[in-house]
Order: C-alpha cells, then sequence, then structure tokens
C-alpha cells in the first residue's frame, strides 16, 4: 500500500469518527444555549412583570400580546422559586417547536404571585436532523477532497523521496558513480539523503580500498613468487639426488599453479574494476584463428578432430585482449576436458560463437562451472577460473551465455550479437538448458 | 655482454646474478634509481634489465633518462604489473622488451639475448653449436648443413635449449616460453614432453647428436658435453 494511500485512509478514519461526535457536541451546545437563552429571557419577562406588579403598575401592557398569567398564589412559596416546562407540541401546527414554559414565584406587597409564560423553541429533533444532512455534505466534501488533494499533494511532497529511490536503485558499487540526490527542503528527507549520501560515498571508498588491497596484494606476491621461482632454478643447476630433484619438481609446480592463480585472479578484479576499455568493432574472426594456430600443435597432439566453420566478417564490440581471453579460455577448456582423439567443433558467426566437444560427463551442474575455484575434479592441473573468467567477461559485455551437455558433448554458446538470437535460442537445447545472461 | 639488472629486491637480484654470472657475462645490480643513474653515467652496457617498481621512483622515468642521455642498451622490462597498458607504455618509452613477475631465469636470459641480437644487427640470425645450425630469419635448423623440417614451435624449442646450455629447463619454463600467456590452464607436462620427443627424433635421424638430456622429473636439459 502507498504511503499516500495510507494516511488517506488514516485520515478519513479519522474524519468518520471525529464529525459524528463533534456534531453531537454541537447539537447539544446549540440546543442548551437557544434553551437557556430563552429561559433566561421568560425569566426576565417575568421578573419585570413582577417588579410593575410591585410598583403597582398593569402588568397588563408589559404583556401586551405575550401569553403570561399572573395568579395569586395562596399556598407558600415553593422552595424553588422558578420552574422550567418544556412541553412536547399539542397540535400538528407546531409540530417542529417545543414550548417552554417559565413560572416564578413572587412574594409581592405581601402576597404570593405565581407569574408564567411560556415561548415556542424549535424542537431538537429538527436541528439534529438539519445538521445531520450539512454534517453528511460536510463530510462528503472533505473525504472528496482527501482522495483528491492526497494522491496530488503526496505526489509533490514525496518527490525528493521517489527520486531518492530511484537514485539508490540505480546505484552500483562497482561503477564508483556517488549518488547525485536533489536538494530537498523537506526535513525527513533531507536527512535521509545526507545519511545515503554518506553511506554511499563510504562504500565506493571502501570498496575501491579494498580493491586496491586485492589488486596490490596480488602484485606484491608476484616479487616472491619470482624469487623462489629463481633460487629454485638454480637450485637445479646444483648438485643434486633424484629424491631432491623431486622435491623440487613438488615445489615447482606449487608456485606454478600459485602464480596462475594470482595472475587469474588479477586478472578478475581487472574485470570487475572495468579497467578494460571496449574500444570499438573488432574482427573476432581474425581473433579467433589467431588464438587457433597458438593452440594448433596441442590440438594435433591430443589427436583431436578439429571442425571450424568460421564466417570471414564477424563484428563483435570487445576489447581485444579481453576477446582473446575470452575465446583462449574457451578453446583451452575444450582442449584439457577432451579425450585423446576427441572432437571440437567451432561454429562462428555474426551472431554467436559455439564451441562443442566430446569429454567426460560434468560432475556438478553444468551452470555452477562457472562459479570460482569449481571444477570437475579428473583434471587437477586446472585451477577452476577459466569459467569465471569468461562469464565476468560475457557479463561485462551483456553477452548471454549458455553451457550445456548433451549427448556426451558440452556446448558453450557466447551470443555477442544479441537481436538475432532469439530466434536462434528457441531451437536449440531445449531440454537441460542454463541460460546465464 | 655486459649486463647491468636495476631491481630492489635483494634476492631476486641476486638470483638474476647468478644465472647470468655463469654464462660468462659481466653483470651489475642497482638496487635503485639513483644507483642506476650513477651506473649508467660512468659506464656502458649491452643490456639492461629494468624493474619498473623501484623504492626511489618508477622505472619508466629512468626510460626517459636513457633516451635523453642516448645511451645505445637493449632494455628488458621486469615488473609485476603485466597489465597491457603499462605493457605498451614500456615499449613505447623506448624498452625492447617486457617480462612479467615472476618469470623463469632461462626466458630472462632468452629475451635478453633475442633483444640483443635484434639490436645489433651486425650480429648475424645465424646461431651454431657443433653440427645444428639455426637461421633466427627464416626459422630453419640445419644439421650437419642438411635442413630439417621443424615446426615453429620446434624451431623456439631448438633455440631456447641452445641460448640456455646446460642449463635445467623445467617443464613449465619450456611451457611458458612456448606458449606465454597461453599456458594457462593446460596441463603443459605431456605438450612438451612430445615435442622434446618430435625434436629429438628429428635431429637424430639427420644423424644429429642427442643433446637433449632428461634431468630426472625436473626436466629438460641441452648437454654441449653429450658427445
Amino acid at each position: 500500500m502507498k504511503l499516500a494511500d495510507k494516511f488517506t485512509l488514516w485520515f478519513l478514519a479519522i474524519v468518520l469518527l471525529i464529525t459524528p461526535l463533534s456534531m453531537f457536541n454541537t447539537f447539544n451546545t446549540i440546543r442548551k444555549h437557544i434553551d437557556s437563552s430563552e429561559i433566561d429571557r421568560l425569566k426576565q419577562v417575568n421578573d419585570e412583570v413582577a417588579q410593575k406588579l410591585n410598583q403597582g403598575m398593569d402588568p397588563d401592557q408589559y404583556a401586551r400580546g405575550r401569553p403570561i398569567s399572573i395568579v395569586r398564589w395562596n399556598a407558600a412559596l415553593p422552595k424553588n422559586l422558578v420552574e422550567v416546562r418544556k412541553d412536547k407540541p399539542t397540535n400538528n401546527k407546531t409540530e417542529s417547536e417545543c414550548r417552554i414554559t417559565v413560572t416564578s414565584f413572587y412574594k409581592l406587597n405581601g402576597q404570593n404571585f405565581r407569574i408564567s409564560s411560556y415561548n415556542y423553541v424549535l424542537q431538537s429533533s429538527l436541528i439534529q436532523k438539519s445538521m445531520l444532512q450539512s454534517g453528511i455534505i460536510k463530510m462528503l466534501i472533505i473525504v472528496v477532497t482527501v482522495l483528491l488533494t492526497g494522491r496530488i499533494l503526496s505526489r509533490k511532497i514525496l518527490s525528493p523521496f521517489n527520486q531518492t529511490l530511484k537514485q539508490i536503485q540505480k546505484f552500483n558499487l562497482r561503477k564508483k558513480q556517488p549518488l547525485s540526490l536533489i536538494e530537498t527542503n523537506t526535513k525527513e528527507f533531507y536527512t535521509l539523503n545526507q545519511f545515503l549520501k554518506k553511506m554511499t560515498d563510504k562504500a565506493i571508498m571502501e570498496y575501491g580500498l579494498v580493491k586496491e588491497f586485492s589488486e596490490n596484494a596480488s602484485h606484491e606476491l608476484q616479487t616472491p613468487l619470482a624469487v623462489l621461482r629463481s633460487k629454485l632454478e638454480l637450485l637445479t643447476e646444483t648438485e643434486i639426488k633424484s629424491d631432491q630433484a623431486s622435491l623440487i619438481m613438488e615445489m615447482q609446480n606449487a608456485i606454478e599453479k600459485l602464480s596462475r592463480i594470482n595472475h587469474s585472479l588479477l586478472l578478475l578484479t581487472k574485470l570487475e574494476n572495468q579497467e578494460f576499455e571496449s574500444t570499438g568493432l573488432i574482427s573476432f574472426s581474425k581473433h579467433i584463428k589467431d588464438i587457433l594456430s597458438f593452440y594448433e600443435d596441442r590440438i594435433l597432439m591430443k589427436e583431436i578432430q578439429l571442425h571450424t566453420e568460421i564466417a570471414d566478417d564477424i563484428q563483435v564490440k570487445i576489447n581485444p585482449a579481453l576477446a582473446d581471453i575470452l575465446f583462449g579460455n574457451l578453446l583451452s577448456n575444450a582442449i584439457r576436458h577432451n579425450f585423446k582423439g576427441g572432437k571440437i567443433d567451432i561454429i562462428s558467426n555474426s551472431h554467436q560463437l559455439k564451441i562443442r566437444n566430446t569429454g567426460p560427463a560434468p560432475i556438478f551442474k553444468t551452470e555452477e562451472l562457472f562459479h570460482r575455484f569449481k571444477k570437475s575434479n579428473q583434471c587437477n592441473n586446472s585451477i577452476g577460473l577459466g569459467l569465471s573468467i569468461v562469464k565476468q567477461i560475457c557479463d561485462m559485455h551483456q553477452f548471454p551465455i549458455q553451457y550445456t551437455f548433451e549427448n556426451g558433448m558440452h556446448h558453450l554458446v557466447v551470443t555477442y550479437n544479441t537481436h538475432f538470437s532469439s530466434l536462434y535460442a528457441v531451437d536449440h537445447h531445449k531440454s537441460n538448458s542454463i541460460v546465464t545472461s | 655482454m655486459k649486463i647491468l639488472a636495476i631491481e630492489d629486491n635483494q634476492a631476486l637480484s641476486s638470483s638474476i646474478y647468478d644465472y647470468l654470472a655463469q654464462e660468462n657475462y659481466i653483470c651489475e645490480i642497482a638496487f635503485n634509481l639513483f644507483e642506476a643513474k650513477e651506473k649508467l653515467t660512468f659506464y656502458s652496457y649491452d643490456c639492461i634489465i629494468l624493474d619498473i617498481m623501484l623504492p626511489d621512483g618508477s622505472g619508466l622515468e629512468l626510460l626517459q633518462f636513457i633516451k635523453r642521455q642516448k645511451i645505445n642498451a637493449s632494455i628488458l622490462i621486469i615488473s609485476a604489473k603485466g597489465a597491457l597498458d603499462e605493457k605498451i607504455q614500456g615499449l613505447e618509452s623506448g624498452a625492447d622488451d617486457y617480462l612479467t613477475k615472476p618469470f623463469h631465469l632461462p626466458e630472462l636470459h632468452a629475451r635478453l639475448r633475442a633483444i640483443h641480437r635484434r639490436k645489433n644487427l651486425e650480429g648475424s640470425h645465424i646461431l651454431s653449436f657443433n653440427e645444428i645450425t639455426l637461421n633466427t630469419d627464416t626459422f630453419e635448423v640445419f644439421v650437419h648443413q642438411c635442413a630439417i623440417e621443424v615446426t615453429k614451435k620446434e624451431f623456439e624449442l631448438l633455440l631456447y635449449f641452445l641460448v640456455n646450455k646446460n642449463r635445467v629447463l623445467s617443464r613449465q619454463a619450456i611451457a611458458n616460453h612456448l606458449w606465454g600467456d597461453y599456458t594457462d590452464n593446460l596441463s603443459n607436462v605431456d605438450f612438451v614432453y612430445q615435442h622434446v620427443k618430435n625434436l629429438r627424433k628429428k635431429i637424430h635421424q639427420a644423424n644429429g647428436n642427442d643433446y637433449i638430456d632428461t634431468v630426472y622429473g625436473l626436466g629438460y636439459k641441452f648437454n654441449s658435453h653429450a658427445v
């Protein structure tokens, strides 16, 4: 539920609750007021009549047209010198009115008198009726106004908040762009914006520091690794026995692995930091052919049948170094996770690159192999970062990548020109397909 | 060949020194920019091995210095940073080649020899040892003056062996030399073995001596005293 709607609902509920209460209160006040002022007036009339009587004047002239009755009262004066009586109307004519009779007792010149006068006032039910009528109209006006203005006003008042929301949704820590929030004079929103700005700026800074740290750490590792490697190489030059040689070899393997992991992590960090600009369109077919020639000897040695269908002019918008890494990693995987005498098909056209290869079935779900350090454990030499790097490059360029395993073949499809692909993707890999983009 | 190695890490620079000294090169070491400038002002060198990150400045600064002083030496950069842009920056500033740490010492040596060969055009493109002759221009191999057919990788492998004679070359070092950046993620042991096997076979078929020894499980060695 929207904040504006909540406010409106609460407001309406309050209006609906308060209006009858206030109406009841108003009604009572008015009725009392009318009655008491009439009673006061009648009392006054009575008093004045009594005064005239006392002065020996003819009270009739005062009673002029007024229904005043002056009666000698032979009994003793009652406790209350003034009596008030309300009467319901008796005939139809005065139905809407009610009669108030004020009777006062006086002791004038040693004689007791009872003077009473009466008048008609509006009956309370009538006041109630008209008040209810006007109250309902008033409430309707309020409800309609609240409903209408609630929307419009809330849009206006909440606009800084909504803009802030939009900005936060767009905020991406990796892009390192600080939030730009609009000025507002609403105190709460101002505080919110200040807080968000401070928080995101700090997050950006910390993120930068962490990234810088991991990059620096990787760089700092390179020199000690170089020292280790060179010392081991010098050690192999000395007189060594075969058992020592095997120790050295194991160390060398470990250093090799360490240096590869370091290299790959550094590359991933750089990719995450968006340090590679995609300059413009490159001829992807040329890159494919170049990389293929690098791997030619290894394909040959593993007696792999290579089948290629590479279109002549494939234009892809990607950084050239990343294009090499992307295809290189995919190809080296296809070679490594292959059988001797297996098959590799490379099909590349203007919108997609497809690599199919024979190989043992993956142990994990194919999508999981994109995760860092996840590897099919048949191949212990791998470090499990190759596909993560591929994935990162694809994500960066918004190339959807698909990895499936079907009929003993690994299928990897990278779509680099997406607008062609929708019709293509349907008839391929209907089952067991994982699309990650 | 006279070499100046500018590297602030003492352990690494001593490794470089040890390796190159065994090749009978005259090798000197500078640990910072100041020492390097001093040495470059007073002495001349054929090759300079330059680390980019030095305690008192960037190695790129020294490249400018070398350019200004018109020092005619081949320059090989060794740096922890392998970023492409920095590579290009270094090469544009007058360096001849770039090697990313952690490198293999035989690789460093081979690169030094290669840039030295390139720089000194009077130096021939012919490299020979006993009955084996290599033409680095045409990628031809001759055994007893008779051309044998080798692939580009086999040629590179043989050249690597000849440059690093009597050195133990680990499989990783060989793989790294042959495939460079594309060694990643490959089980190179088998491929190196295959290449070495093929090369030995081809030399043997041309009645050449088998100079390549297997050193335990470590790797291979081109043994010049084999005969």
